[in-house]
This record gives structure tokens, C-alpha cells and sequence, in this order.
């Protein structure tokens, strides 16, 4: 017996591929541009140079014979892992601030968000001038507390510091409202239950709320290592991933070895260790995000 | 009767000279329109004031496309090494020309130079000074720049920099400093200006991790210690950064930066090194001599008639100094689809006329023809008392002016590793160590 198709379903099927097929598009430019840089990270492309030969992991071999690449590997992943630590510990004190009620947390609940919607590279250059060891507000402020000619991005031990405390200051805001919304999502009846069984402050936020909040935090902090990790505007507008090579993190080393110094299939290469380092740290995070999500269902 | 017939001769060879310059047709590429891109920058300024007599003279419709510094650099590399037409002339400087010449990225400008049908007989090419011509005469191979005084010529000089050592007159005078000539001096200075006035910073140059930091002190103080960025070998160069002469200078030069420059030097381009001369916080800076000029002019700051200029100190036991230069150029994209109409555009912006014009104006400083330098209306300009000795001390440095730098393709790796180095051993990097490891990262490069 011959099965007959349903037009109405085949109408269906096609209807939906046709929806489908930007995102297909614009999913397969950016898969064809990530092996396009692939691609270039295996030759010894240099602007300037009309030649361009295929040379297999030669790129790789060279950067990880020098100890300035492990370097930039670990100034990327101080840089990255502190700011998001520092982001989720005073992003998590601010969404519970917000989240009690007083009256001056709710009126300035739209302020904090400013550094948000400020472009990168203007806040690296508001630091900067700020930052300013001799001119530089915040060095006249440490002086009313005996703190006289901190470096900041001066000099190479305080340089890192620096950077680390201008991404707080400009992401934390991100991890509080994440962080506030999971607050908002937690049942009244829960914390009213525990508070009537006799459970203190301390014990609420820590037994309860927080291991309730535990996956809004790793999601900020998925988006946020992300971001961090790749990090370009802020450590170039301020150091420029100096003093020496102290704030040098892969992105920005990746940009003068390919812009600057013209080997583009070397610089390529440092930025796909630096999607391997996102990858790696992603994965990493968004297990335990999964595992923190099954705990609390 | 020799007068006579001198002057005839001249009255005919002007006469002939004039024919010949009215003969030039002026309007061959009517209706082609170009895009010139450059710096936002008093030399693009200059040229934008009389943009619409250039339209006039030739039909050719002219965008410009001013970018600020940091952008403008990125974006240039980029039009060119992707092949794209869309910028017909460039603003650029020799330095990054040696590193897209030999992928035939600039169109080479030599035989428009010769062809009476495409140059103005009125041009006169050879009056550009010297070193800025020949510095910009180079041929290639693959990957190679050949120096060579034959060569092709790849950009017409449109005014230049040459550093000197600039300083504040009321300051020095007020604290009773006397000027320096020699970098150890120069240190001694800095102390004695630090001692009488804490609130003042001594000494002001670039410290960016990037290759501009060398060009302005560095390699040309380091002249004088008897050294340079490379030294020629019997088949090649090497990097001269680890001899002794070099080490000495490095020492005389890190004492230097940590007597006399500000915390923020590391961070200082040279935004930070001009602001702190105009403002008066600043007693002294070396960089090029232009930003003292346009400071002093009436009004522009309150540094006005303030800046003096001297030339770049020395090492003690040398008197010899030697300046540097950094030369704004135009060159015309090899990409380009209206390679004539852009010549026209050259050749008018640098023209005798444009010269002296933009320098008048008080943007074109210095501008890059000698006989700019000897027209009366510059020299009354230029000889304005706000601007203190500048006219003398260009005059006399300008003969120990020149390229410092080795021409090379890759030129940037080198110098950027030096500016970087430089960094580690203000911070306190043992500076024969950290110039040993840097030397063998440029061979690294070098082999």
C-alpha cells in the first residue's frame, strides 16, 4: 500500500528550513572565518610580503618556545581569573544590597549600571588619566589617607593591580544585576519558612540563597571569563601590555606580533591558544554550572 | 657686460621656465575624483585651507579622509596589504614604507618625476632637502630594502620633524639651571631642577612600548656614545644593541628617565611629553621640534615665547650630535585606479607655493624645501621673537639631521623589542642582561 505524504506537513518542513537558513548562514560565516584564522596561523603570512607559504605548526613551535608567550598566558589568566573573582564577590555584596529593601540602594540601583553602557576604550582613558601618578586624581585622594605617589599602570608590580581594578570597576555592575535577578527569583515562603525555624541571617544566605544563586553566579562569571580572557580594549588603551611586558595578555601580544610587527600568521596563532584558553575555562565553568543547577532542582 | 648677459640668460631661462609651467597642463584628469587619507594633523590642516584652488586649477574632485593617529595607522595597513583601491593618496612616514614597498603596496614615483608631461617643469624636485629625499629612495627585492641612492623613490616629503631638545625659559631661568648638552648633564640638571622645585617634573620624553619611543631620544643620543640600531657585517647587519657602546649609553640613559621623567613616562606618548612643556609642568623634553614651535605661536598656550630649543644632548666625551627625523610624506596607494590624478594632488600639496604657504600659516613646520628656508616671508615668520632661537637651532641641527635608523623590511619588530626593553631597565632590569636577551631576539629575527 502506498504511503501518501502530507503536503500540508513536506509545506511545513520547507517552511522551516527556509526560517532556518540566515542563522545557518551567518552560523557557517562565522565558522568559515574562525577556520579561515585557523588556517592563517598554520603560514608565515606577514603583511608587507607577497608570499605566503604553509608551514604546519612552525607558529605554535616558535611561541611555545619562548618564555614571553608563557608569559602572556599567565598575565591573561591572572588578569581574567582575579577580575572575575573580585567581580563576583563585590557583584554579589551589591545584588544583596539591592535586594534588602533600603531605600538608598534602590535609588542608586540605576547609577551603578553606568560604567556598563560606557565603551571600553573611554573607560581605559578616563582611568588613565585618573590613574596619572603625579597629576591623577586618585593618587590626591590616597594622600588625605598617607598614601603617597602610587604607581598604577607606571610601573610593572603595580600595573597588573591596576588593569584587574579597572575591569571590576566596570563589570561588577554586569554580575550584580545577574546576581539580583536570581535574589528576585528566590520564593519569599522559603526564606519566611527558615526565618520562622529559627534560621539567622548568616545561616539564610548561606544555606539558602546562595546555593540558589550559585548558577546565576557561574553564568555572569561564564560571560564575564569570556570576556575577560579576551580582553583587549582596557589593558591596550591604559599599558598597552606594558610596563615591560607585565600587562601583556595574549590578545593585546597577538595585536602588535600581527599589526605591529607585521607576523600575521603568528599572531593569529597566539588568538587561537587564546580561544583555546576560553574554551577550556568555558567548559570548565559551564559544568559546574550545570552541577550547581541539579543541586538546587 | 658679464651682469648683462648673466641677467639675460636668467630673464630667458625664467622666461622659458614660465612658458613652460604655463604649458603644463594642469587639467588633464578633469573630472577624476581621489581620496587622499592622512593624520588629523596641522600638516592634513595645511593642505584642507586650500583644497577648493587645487579643484579649481584641475577639475579633480579630492576627498580627504582624516583619521586621528592611533586609528589612522591600522587602517593604513590594512587598505594596503588587503589591495584596496579605495584610498588613492596616503599620508605616511619612511618607517612603515619600508615595511609594505616590497609587496609593491606604494606606487613608485620615480618615473612620474621624469616625465615632463605628468610633473610641473616649475616642481623642482631636487629642492627638497637632501636627507629627506634620499631617505626615501630605496629599491627592493623580496622582502629586502636595498638602500641605495639610485633607487626608486616611494613619497614626496611634505614636512618634517627633527628632534632637539626643547626647554622652558622661565622655568630654567627661575630656578637658575643652565641648559644641557650632554645626557650625564642632562641628569645633573634634572636633579639640581628637582631639588629647587619638586612640583615641577625635570625632563619629559616618550616611554610607550612602541618604536616611537626610540625614534625621538634614543637613537639619536645614542650617535654620539658611537652606536646605532644596526651595524653592517660582512654579509649582513646585526644588532649593535649589545656592544659596550651601547651598554654605556643604556646606563647614562636609564639613570636618566629615572632622575628626570615623570611615573607615568612608561605610559607617555607624545600627547603626555607636549602637554607637560605646555602646561609648564615640564622643564625640559626632547622630541620633535615642531611641538615647541606651535606652542610658542602667540596665543596657542600659555607656554607662548616660553620654549627655547638646543640640540639633542650628547654622550660626554663626544660633542657630535645627531637628530633623528620623522618625515610626513605623500605617496600614492600602488592599489589605486587613479594613479595621475593623485600625482597632480602630490605635486600641488608639495609644491614651493604650498610649502611656504603652510608654513606661514604657522601649520607646515618644518617645511620640507630649503628654498622655504630662505624666503623672506618664512624667515620673518619663523624669526618672531615668541619663537625664541627656533629658526637658528633648526638651521644648525639640521645639518646633523638625518635617518637614524636602518632601513629594513620588519623594521618595527626590532624597535618595538628596544622600546619594551627599554621598559624592563627603567624598572630595574639588569641592563647589560636584558640588552643581551633582547640582541638575541633581533638575531632570532635577523636569521
Amino acid at each position: 500500500m502506498a504511503v501518501r505524504k502530507n503536503p500540508r506537513k513536506k509545506k511545513t518542513t520547507l517552511f522551516l528550513w527556509v526560517s532556518l537558513l540566515p542563522a545557518i548562514l551567518i552560523l557557517g560565516g562565522f565558522i568559515l572565518l574562525f577556520v579561515w584564522g585557523f588556517y592563517q596561523s598554520l603560514t608565515d603570512l606577514r603583511f608587507g610580503r607577497a608570499r605566503v607559504d604553509f608551514e604546519g605548526l612552525r607558529n605554535y613551535d616558535y611561541l611555545f618556545g619562548r618564555s614571553r608567550f608563557w608569559d602572556s598566558i599567565r598575565a591573561t589568566a591572572v588578569y581574567a581569573f582575579t577580575a572575575v573573582a573580585f567581580e563576583a564577590a563585590i557583584g554579589l555584596a551589591l545584588a544583596k544590597l539591592f535586594n534588602s529593601g533600603v531605600v538608598l540602594a534602590r535609588w542608586f540601583r540605576p547609577a551603578i549600571l553606568l560604567p556598563l553602557v560606557l565603551p571600553p576604550l573611554s573607560v581605559a582613558l578616563m582611568w588613565t588619566t585618573m590613574m596619572n601618578p603625579e597629576t591623577g586624581v586618585l593618587n590626591y585622594f590616597l594622600s588625605f589617607v598617607g598614601i603617597e605617589g602610587f604607581t598604577w599602570t607606571s610601573k610593572a608590580n603595580s600595573a597588573m593591580f591596576a588593569v584587574v581594578f579597572i575591569d571590576v570597576w566596570t563589570f561588577t555592575p554586569f554580575f550584580a544585576l545577574i546576581v539580583f535577578a536570581g535574589l528576585r527569583g528566590i520564593s519569599p515562603e522559603i526564606i519566611e519558612g527558615a526565618r520562622i525555624n529559627g534560621a539567622k541571617a548568616w545561616g539564610i544566605f548561606w544555606r539558602i540563597e546562595l546555593p540558589m544563586i550559585l548558577p546565576y553566579i557561574l553564568l555572569a562569571a561564564l560571560f564575564r571569563l569570556i570576556d575577560s580572557l579576551n580582553q583587549f580594549d582596557i589593558i591596550f588603551g591604559t599599558t598597552q601590555g606594558g610596563p615591560g611586558n607585565a600587562t601583556d595578555v595574549l590578545s593585546v601580544s597577538a595585536y602588535f606580533t600581527a599589526f605591529q610587527n607585521l607576523y600575521f600568521g603568528r599572531g593569529a596563532a597566539m588568538m587561537v591558544v587564546n580561544w583555546l584558553m576560553v574554551l577550556i575555562s568555558a567548559i570548565f565553568v559551564v559544568r559546574l554550572w550545570q552541577y550547581a543547577r541539579n543541586r538546587v532542582s | 657686460m658679464l651682469r648683462i648677459l648673466a641677467l639675460t640668460s636668467l630673464s630667458v631661462a625664467i622666461a622659458g621656465s614660465t612658458a613652460l609651467a604655463d604649458e603644463f597642463d594642469w587639467r588633464k584628469y578633469e573630472g577624476a575624483e581621489i581620496t587622499w587619507a592622512y593624520d588629523i594633523h596641522p600638516y592634513a590642516d595645511a593642505v584642507v585651507a586650500h583644497l577648493d584652488e587645487f579643484e579649481e586649477m584641475t577639475g579633480i574632485k579630492v576627498t580627504p579622509e582624516l583619521y586621528p593617529d592611533d586609528t589612522y595607522w591600522g587602517k593604513l595597513n590594512i587598505q594596503l596589504s588587503t589591495g584596496s583601491p579605495d584610498w588613492d593618496i596616503v599620508g605616511t612616514g619612511i618607517q612603515p614604507a619600508w615595511d609594505v614597498t616590497p609587496a609593491g603596496q606604494l606606487a613608485p614615483l620615480k618615473g612620474l618625476l621624469a616625465d615632463p608631461s605628468m610633473t610641473n617643469p616649475d616642481y623642482d624636485y631636487d629642492d627638497f632637502f637632501p636627507a629627506l629625499t634620499r631617505a626615501w629612495t630605496w629599491d627592493i627585492a623580496e622582502e629586502e630594502i636595498i638602500d641605495t641612492a639610485d633607487g626608486e623613490v616611494w613619497g614626496i616629503p611634505h614636512a618634517f620633524e627633527n628632534m632637539q631638545l626643547m626647554y622652558r625659559t622661565d622655568i630654567l631661568d627661575r630656578l637658575g639651571v643652565e641648559v644641557p648638552n650632554t645626557l650625564p648633564g642632562l641628569t645633573e640638571a634634572c636633579k639640581a631642577i628637582r631639588a629647587a622645585d619638586p612640583n615641577i617634573t625635570p625632563m619629559a620624553v616618550r616611554g610607550v612600548r612602541f618604536w616611537s619611543s626610540i625614534h625621538t631620544a634614543p637613537i639619536s643620543i645614542a650617535q654620539s656614545y658611537g652606536f646605532s640600531d644596526f651595524v653592517t657585517t660582512g654579509d649582513g647587519i646585526d644588532t649593535a644593541l649589545d656592544t659596550p657602546e651601547s651598554i654605556r649609553f643604556h646606563r647614562d640613559y636609564v639613570d636618566m628617565i629615572q632622575n628626570c621623567a615623570p611615573d607615568s613616562w612608561a605610559n607617555d606618548n607624545w600627547y603626555q611629553v607636549v602637554d607637560g612643556l605646555s602646561t609648564g609642568k615640564t622643564a625640559m623634553a626632547v622630541d620633535a621640534n615642531m611641538f615647541g614651535f606651535w606652542n610658542n605661536i602667540e596665543g596657542a598656550s600659555d607656554a607662548s615665547g616660553k620654549i627655547a630649543f638646543a640640540p639633542p644632548p650628547t654622550s660626554p666625551d663626544n660633542p657630535e650630535y645627531a637628530s633623528n627625523i620623522w618625515i610626513w610624506s605623500l605617496a600614492i596607494n600602488n592599489a589605486s585606479e587613479n594613479k595621475g590624478a593623485a600625482w597632480y594632488f602630490i605635486q600641488w600639496a608639495t609644491s614651493k607655493e604650498m610649502n611656504i604657504r603652510g608654513a606661514t600659516a604657522g601649520k607646515l613646520v618644518n617645511p620640507s624645501r630649503s628654498s622655504a628656508w630662505q624666503a623672506q616671508e618664512w624667515i620673518d615668520y619663523a624669526n618672531q621673537p615668541e619663537f625664541n632661537n627656533f629658526y637658528d637651532t633648526f638651521n644648525a641641527v639640521q645639518e646633523k639631521t638625518r635617518l637614524l635608523f636602518t632601513p629594513r623590511y620588519g623594521f618595527g619588530t626590532a624597535m618595538n623589542a628596544w622600546a619594551v626593553a627599554m621598559q624592563d631597565m627603567v624598572g630595574g632590569a639588569d641592563i647589560e642582561e636584558r640588552l643581551s636577551e633582547l640582541s638575541e631576539e633581533i638575531r632570532e629575527e635577523l636569521n
